[in-house]
């Protein structure tokens, strides 16, 4: 998939927002979006997955199907979560078994019977993360998706991410919070001053050196820690060496 | 088309499980107890068939609008991009499936109120006039919805100056230059609509056909 000097602004009048912007995406890429608030990353999503058409140039070979997740799900529907779903299932004629499994991947199988207006902000999230990847996407476009998400679910999908960059699709992402930094293999991209333009990898590494830290935690809570970790972006590896819980030890 | 279908089943449910639907409902209401408060003696079905299809279009207008008004910006987005350019077509066949339930009840409500039973003919011209009614009420709906004139104030003012234009720019006889609903009365009233019907099928048709056009070039750029 490929943008080619694309240019965009909402109107006659308005400032361009993008301006000769390109970018090459290939199969199995994945994209995180960054730059500063109001730059216009938001606005390159949605050129990206095909909802604004740019004013110039062009986005060539978008595959065909697309799953897009807004910033804000518009919780504001007379609908219960497993109706919406079902719904979007039929529009994007797929099995409603997809619901059942990507409800139970998301978390958020006991909110299936609620209506959409009584879900919290991180729910009402889940159900949109939920309908873009009903269909099998090709193109997966998330905005700022992990954006109020409880810590299982934010160890969850960067492994759903990277499922579908497995089997080819491309993934793009903006994100603040810097939930993909750990990412094997993943491209980066700035939209400042109304161009893209694409961070070195080592730009980033070349900032930050690595420091091991060890860890101690209760058995029980080790996966569970480890995936919050992994969220923050930190690399973990559970070694499974055991010791005995010495009472003592803190008072020696 | 089963995904285009499926998303105007969505849009239909969306719409009668909000409140919207009650609006041009009760509208639709007020407007055939008026109309109808007397019964409708025998002779003159024809012309109350074409009074009520002719009355029915600001009705059917805010009907249209409404429901395409009522899924939030972001779904439709949503929708854009499971569907891209169709799921204009999903939102347009769902408006025109609710346009088509209001018609009816006014064609019912006619039938109660008739004191002769009609022939099979005005029946059918009855039928016809409301499905001009319905085309023109879509068309009028679509490009005062809120992707094409965001603000509720402007979009109101638009959806009545533009059935007031059909009004007056009809009564003055230019029957090409608008959706001529005074046409449909004035020819029903005198005899002559059955006659005219080709003729005046195609006139109505025109500019509902010109707006809905231009609501598909709008829609373009104005996702």
């Amino acid at each position: 998939m490929r943008i080619a000097s694309l240019s965009f602004r909402y109107g006659r009048r308005a400032p361009w927002v993008l301006s000769d912007a390109g970018l090459v995406l290939d199969p199995g890429d994945v994209v995180e979006v960054t730059g500063p608030n109001g730059t216009g990353k938001s606005t390159l999503l949605r050129l990206i997955a095909g909802l604004l058409r740019p004013v110039r140039g062009s986005v060539q070979d978008r595959p065909r199907v697309v799953g897009y997740a807004p910033e804000r799900f518009p919780a504001d529907q007379p609908f219960t979560v497993a109706s919406y779903l079902r719904h979007m299932a039929a529009v994007r004629r797929v099995s409603t078994d997809a619901i059942g499994r990507w409800s139970e991947r998301l978390g958020m199988d006991h909110l299936l019977g609620q209506r959409l207006p009584d879900l919290s902000k991180g729910s009402a999230h889940k159900v949109g993360l939920a309908q873009a990847l009903l269909a099998e996407p090709g193109l997966l476009v998330l905005d700022e998706p992990f954006a109020g998400l409880d810590a299982a679910t934010r160890a969850e999908l960067p492994r759903i991410i990277g499922e579908i960059g497995a089997r080819g699709g491309i993934v793009v992402v903006s994100d603040h919070q810097g939930d993909l930094r750990a990412f094997p293999g993943l491209r980066r991209c700035e939209v400042r001053d109304r161009a893209v333009r694409e961070l070195e990898p080592a730009e980033e590494a070349g900032e930050t050196a690595l420091t091991v830290l060890e860890v101690a935690v209760d058995a029980s809570r080790a996966a569970d820690l480890a995936d919050r970790l992994r969220a923050e972006g930190c690399t973990v590896n559970i070694t499974g060496r055991t010791s005995a819980h010495v009472a003592g030890e803190a008072a020696g | 088309m089963i995904s285009v279908l499926a998303l105007a089943r969505f849009r239909v449910a969306g719409y009668v499980a909000s409140h919207r639907a009650l609006q041009p409902l009760i509208g639709l209401l007020a407007l055939l107890a008026v109309l109808y408060a007397g019964p409708i003696p025998a002779g003159q079905e024809i012309g109350a068939t074409a009074d009520s299809a002719a009355m029915l279009v600001p009705v059917l207008a805010w009907a249209a609008r409404g429901l395409l008004d009522t899924e939030p910006d972001e779904q439709r987005s949503v929708a854009l991009s499971a569907l891209g350019p169709r799921e204009l077509v999903g939102g347009l066949l769902a408006a025109f499936a609710s346009l088509l339930a209001l018609a009816a009840i006014a064609e019912a409500a006619l039938l109660f109120r008739l004191a002769a039973s009609p022939t099979l003919a005005v029946l059918l011209t009855g039928v016809w006039l409301h499905l001009l009614s319905a085309t023109a009420g879509l068309a009028l709906g679509a490009l005062t919805s809120r992707p094409i004139l965001p603000s509720p104030a402007v979009s109101t003012i638009a959806l009545i100056l533009g059935y007031l234009s059909m009004l007056v720019i009809s009564l003055a006889g230019a029957r090409w230059l608008t959706v001529p609903v005074m046409g449909w009365m004035r020819d029903a009233h005198h005899g002559e609509l059955q006659a005219n019907l080709p003729l005046l099928t195609v006139q109505s048709l025109l500019w509902p056909a010109v707006g809905l056009a231009a609501y598909t070039r709008l829609r373009r750029t104005r996702p």
